[in-house]
């Protein structure tokens, strides 16, 4: 039954790209979200979907699209320098059947992330995206949240719709993309015009906000408290009241306290004393271990490199005996622990030049998000007033991303890689106008100029 | 139940925006920036017309004031 509900849906969208080829755009990334094929049971787990939809989309834009204003980017120079970089650590890597494994979804994301921008060329079809990326988001969030009010949750118990614990169906990576896209869908309420202004919109982005909050909640996952952190105090800057924006959010924050299960209270509490988790502890010890194998391979050891790492670490380990309680430093061995951190995943996999590339990528993402705020930020028109807000909240989308990928493997992570290119469009379409209002001006000055010739000659 | 309502609720979102999306005469050419386009040809047919106007006239009128000049 699901699989034909999904095969409906995607035969109506493949139908409707018959029309506006851009619709296929759209699909591709509805299909790399959800993962309709992982989620049915039968026919549709056989059938290569993503490979479809990106053919569609490709295909599409290259043979009926008007690529007017498609533009060829330094940042996607830079994702296609790190595509280009990763297929060459994947054929000197220490694990190269691993490594193709990862290799296999990361080119994938890396090429239609640069491919995407190109595709961006109006103001509808940059609020397409951006809807259409909320709303795929928004079926796993909505699903997850209604299981935490009505009793599921727990680090790792939540069932998602795919229960394997992989892309953005693991729970600290959906809570970050849940997190990060919160201003991404009240830009949508305040200047969408496919969903215009209207009490329900608003009414289904507040429940939809509140079930990103409880994503991290459910989950247990600690980055997801730092995500919401983090947002709350980027918004700050948008805020005019800002004493009474700290005040509610406190009221907020303690009147949800009393609601939070002991288990919640326990596992954030590792957050500040990290030598108490294991999880916590392996990480600053695999975090040593890439700054010690990147010195003796500072090109990096191919994607899946944490493999080989080895180490020990002591780790208190409570005993409660009757009324007394001792702590125990024990020595734990652990081997071929993840590196839990985009920026260590990029350092051991692809090399100081991998993680140079990365970071340069997502730094100039927050300047040219920056920059576009201060151009836009006056614009008053119709037209124009939604630019500024929309790089703030792809600005805001960043950072919580970043915050979330410090303590995360999620360097590739595709959702983030479309807002990557979603900015991109976006900095590309403010170009454009910029050159057009330019363009405008110099030839009114030149009419002007001509026209005054034509007065001078008529009056002589 | 909760996956199912989930799905129904985001799907149906989805299919009605991009139905909206494809009925929509901006999806593929951006009405601003043709609008700024447009202004900008009509400008420049307009300077080009009224400068070869004025070339015309400025001309004529050079020619014409020695003959006029002339007795």
């Amino acid at each position: 039954m699901k699989d034909l509900f999904f095969l409906t849906f995607i035969a109506y969208v493949l139908l409707l790209g018959l029309r506006r080829p851009f619709i296929w755009v759209l699909l591709y990334i509805y299909i790399d979200i959800l993962s309709p094929q992982r989620i049915g049971y039968s026919i549709i787990t056989s059938l290569p979907l993503s490979l479809i939809a990106f053919a569609a989309a490709f295909g599409g834009w290259l043979a009926l699209d008007r690529k007017e204003g498609a533009r060829f980017t330094l940042r996607q120079g830079l994702m296609l320098a790190l595509l280009a970089y990763c297929w060459w650590t994947t054929g000197n890597a220490d694990f190269p059947e691993e490594a193709l494994t990862k290799w296999d979804w990361v080119w994938k994301a890396l090429l239609f992330a640069i491919f995407l921008p190109l595709t961006l060329t109006t103001r509808a079809r940059i609020e397409g995206l951006a809807l259409s990326l909320v709303l795929s988001v928004a079926m796993i969030v909505i699903a997850t949240g209604l299981k935490v009010v009505t009793g599921g949750g727990g680090y790792g118990e939540l069932n998602f719709f795919v229960d394997d614990n992989s892309g953005i169906y693991e729970s600290s990576t959906l809570a970050t993309v849940a997190i990060g896209l919160i201003p991404l869908l009240w830009w949508l309420v305040r200047h969408g015009t496919i969903f215009p202004k209207h009490w329900s919109v608003t009414l289904f982005a507040a429940a939809l906000t509140f079930a990103a909050f409880l994503v991290p909640i459910g989950t247990e996952a600690r980055t997801g408290l730092l995500c919401i952190a983090a947002l709350a105090i980027m918004m700050l800057r948008y805020t005019k009241r800002r004493l009474l924006f700290i005040a509610g959010a406190g009221v907020l924050g303690l009147t949800a306290l009393p609601f939070l299960p002991q288990s919640y209270y326990d596992r954030m509490a590792t957050i500040a004393e990290p030598g108490r988790d294991e999880s916590a502890s392996t990480r600053v010890a695999v975090w040593n271990w890439t700054l010690d194998y990147v010195q003796t391979k500072p090109l990096g050891g191919g994607f899946d490199a944490y493999r080989s790492n080895r180490f020990t670490y002591t780790m208190p380990v409570k005993k409660t005996d009757g009324n007394t309680t001792t702590i125990e430093y024990t020595e734990v061995e652990d081997k071929a622990r993840a590196f839990h951190s985009s920026i260590f995943e990029m350092l051991g996999e692809q090399g100081w030049p991998g993680l140079a590339i990365w970071a340069l990528l997502h730094l100039s993402g927050l300047w040219q998000m920056e920059r576009i705020q201060r151009r836009w930020k006056k614009a008053d028109e119709e037209a124009t007033r939604w630019i500024a807000p929309l790089a703030g909240a792809l600005q805001m989308g960043a950072v919580i991303y970043l915050v979330g990928a410090t303590f995360q493997g999620i360097a590739y992570q595709p959702v983030m890689l479309m807002l990557v290119g979603l900015q991109i469009g976006l900095a590309t379409y403010c170009l454009r106008i910029d050159s057009a209002q330019a363009n405008l001006a110099r030839s009114a000055s030149r009419r002007a100029a001509a026209d005054g010739q034509m007065r001078g000659a008529v009056a002589a | 139940m909760i996956d199912t309502f989930a799905l129904a609720l985001g799907h149906g979102l989805l299919a009605f925006a991009m139905l909206r999306l494809v009925m929509r005469a901006g999806l593929d050419e951006d009405p601003l920036i043709d609008s700024l386009t447009a202004e900008t040809k009509s400008n420049r047919k307009q300077a080009s017309a009224a400068g070869r106007n004025a070339a015309r006239r400025a001309a004529r009128g050079e020619s014409d004031v020695p003959e006029e000049a002339a007795p």
